[in-house]
């Protein structure tokens, strides 16, 4: 086995590279309980998905389903529309990142490569807003929604979330280093800047347009707050996180948490997935945007 | 400046700046202008009227509407204080053990600690009421397998809002790990280097080389988990319903139950109003800590 490689992936295995010490032995074991502590929970919850009713109620509990089964899962489209909700779910999610996307490169090109009076004050003051917990401007912010006859719809859930600071602060991060050169080459062959900023700086930085199409995904798909508050009762436009506790107020009276478990499991797969994929776009982005040191 | 440059500035930066600033801007503003009024949340803006500090008076009163906002801020206050207390050296500790270049596994270890980080916090909140369930969950069955006995977690109003900890701790503690990641990667190998040299033992470079220089590191995380922590909902929505006895009654959820659901828009917004000015406060004091630390 060749030491050289600085990254040590060896999927799958915890291997000793040098002799091992006692000091390699507890770094080990540790590693392990980590891993273990972290993935618990959701071994927890697609097992017990798998069981039935009554062996969740057991105790001591059971900890492998004796005979797994997906009753579970076909119980849960009996109390919630789970096409609906994860299709309300994607519609969500995906508008929603496409929006970041265009507007954040947009402004993050006007920040990244225009000069222009006050642009420093309003980068600050855009990079703010992502200290502020949604929470602060809920109240007006139903309102507002309330006033454009969007409320209880899907448009009024995506709408005020087509623009955010963090991708502007992302895509600004990474447009800096795109050459002006390119740029200016592209202005001398008389190309519009619009179709400069999608045609050529775009595919630049495409790593980093990966990291915030996913960020914003996952974001949008887990987010709760308000979609609760806008869609007050509409259950036609729930998404899947929503539809969730539909099942645990059916679940109160049922005590069937293998049900549960199996919503759960399913409005966990998509970003849990995505993240397989593309978890070191992920974690490059943070690694680069977050701190500068 | 010409003006067709002008007309691309415009261009590039209207969807963004518009959309934040009506959707973001213009709703600050008018909590704040809202905080100073009477005004109901079924009604239109023209229907506030003016009461000038009020709404403050009666939520740092003594009514029920005061001791209630007064409970879910402490509450949220301890929330954050301890979620921070065990997130920064627990991300610190796995950072570590994720950098360090002896055993292998450390992206494997990294990858799944972070994917926590992606589950729905709904999600996590159904998984984990189930985990500290007291008679059928397996943390108990665990607890009883090392000699403890079993704990009631959600179910009292001593250890609920610990509980709600853990489980943010749970699933935030991944993405902060991929925080002090990248600042451990901007320490330089040779200051070790020379420090072993000079025979400092492993624990002596952490305090005298690791710390320090995380130092910037550890204040934007800290930063992060504070925005996080008051914003802490699903649980508390979804299985305590801020209770048992107002034991886990936080303000994210506390402002929408006042402001949404009871429609008493004046009183949630001076809520809002005081929670935006304590994050400012507390931020600026985090800064001006550590500027001090850095003059040293």
């Amino acid at each position: 086995m060749s030491g050289a490689g600085d990254e040590s992936v060896r999927q799958g295995v915890i291997f000793l590279r040098k002799r091992p010490t006692g000091a390699d032995a507890l770094v080990a074991t540790l590693m392990l309980v980590v891993l273990v502590a972290s993935a618990f929970p959701l071994l927890w919850m697609v097992l017990s998905s798998f069981k039935t009713a009554a062996e969740t109620m057991q105790v001591p509990p059971a900890w492998l389903p004796r005979s797994p089964s997906l009753e579970a899962y076909g119980k849960v489209a009996g109390v919630i529309s789970v096409g609906r909700s994860m299709l309300n779910s994607a519609i969500i999610a995906s508008v929603t990142t496409a929006g970041i996307l265009v507007t954040s490169l947009m402004a993050g090109y006007a920040f990244a490569k225009y000069h222009f009076r006050g642009k420093n004050m309003l980068f600050a003051a855009l990079i703010a807003t992502m200290f502020l917990p949604p929470i602060v401007t809920l109240i007006p912010l139903y309102r507002i929604v309330g006033y454009l006859d969007l409320n209880a719809s899907l448009a009024g859930v995506i709408l005020p979330n087509l623009a955010n600071a963090f991708g502007i602060f992302l895509m600004r991060q990474f447009i800096a280093g795109v050459p002006d050169d390119l740029i200016d080459a592209a202005r001398v062959d008389g190309a519009s800047e619009l179709r400069i900023l999608f045609a050529i700086v775009a595919p630049n930085v495409a790593p980093a347009i990966a990291a915030l199409a996913l960020f914003a995904f996952v974001y949008h798909w887990n987010s709760y707050l308000w979609p609760l508050t806008v869609l007050q009762g509409n259950s036609d436009q729930y998404p899947i996180v929503i539809s969730l506790s539909r099942l645990l107020s059916y679940n109160r009276g049922a005590m069937n948490t293998n049900l549960v478990m199996a919503g759960a499991t399913l409005a966990v797969l998509p970003p849990l997935v995505l993240f397989a994929f593309l978890q070191r776009f992920f974690v490059d982005s943070i690694v680069s945007s977050g701190v500068k040191g | 400046m010409s003006n067709s440059y002008r007309g691309s500035v415009l261009t590039m930066l209207t969807p963004a700046v518009g959309l934040i600033g009506v959707f973001i801007f213009v709703p600050m503003l008018l909590t704040v202008w809202l905080s100073l009024q009477d005004w109901s949340t079924q009604t239109g803006f023209q229907t506030a009227r003016f009461i000038g500090l009020d709404n403050f008076s009666e939520i740092f009163g003594p009514t029920s509407i005061g001791r209630d906002f007064k409970r879910a801020f402490v509450n949220t206050a301890l929330y954050t204080v301890l979620s921070i207390a065990l997130i920064l050296p627990l991300s610190v500790a796995f950072g570590l053990l994720v950098h360090q270049r002896n055993v292998a596994g450390g992206t494997i270890l990294r990858t799944v600690l972070f994917s926590t980080y992606m589950v729905p916090m709904i999600a996590v909140a159904l998984v984990w009421s189930k985990l500290y369930s007291p008679t059928e969950g397996p943390i108990n069955q665990m607890l009883g397998w090392v000699g403890l006995g079993p704990q009631p977690w959600l179910s009292s109003p001593s250890t609920a809002l610990v509980s709600i900890v853990l489980l943010n701790v749970w699933q935030q503690v991944g993405y902060f790990t991929v925080l002090i990641i990248a600042g451990l990667t901007q320490i330089p190998n040779s200051l070790y280097e020379a420090a072993t040299l000079d025979g400092a033992r492993p624990r002596q470079q952490f305090t005298a080389i690791t710390l320090p220089l995380l130092r910037r590191t550890l204040l934007f995380s800290a930063v992060i988990a504070i925005i996080n922590a008051v914003q802490v909902f699903e649980p508390v929505a979804l299985i305590t319903q801020g209770g048992p006895v107002g034991s886990t009654n936080v303000l994210t959820f506390h402002i929408r139950r006042v402001g949404i659901e009871r429609a008493q828009g004046g009183l949630g917004s001076a809520m809002a109003v005081t929670l935006m000015l304590s994050l400012i406060v507390v931020i600026f004091a985090l800064f001006a800590f550590a500027r001090r630390n850095d003059n040293e």
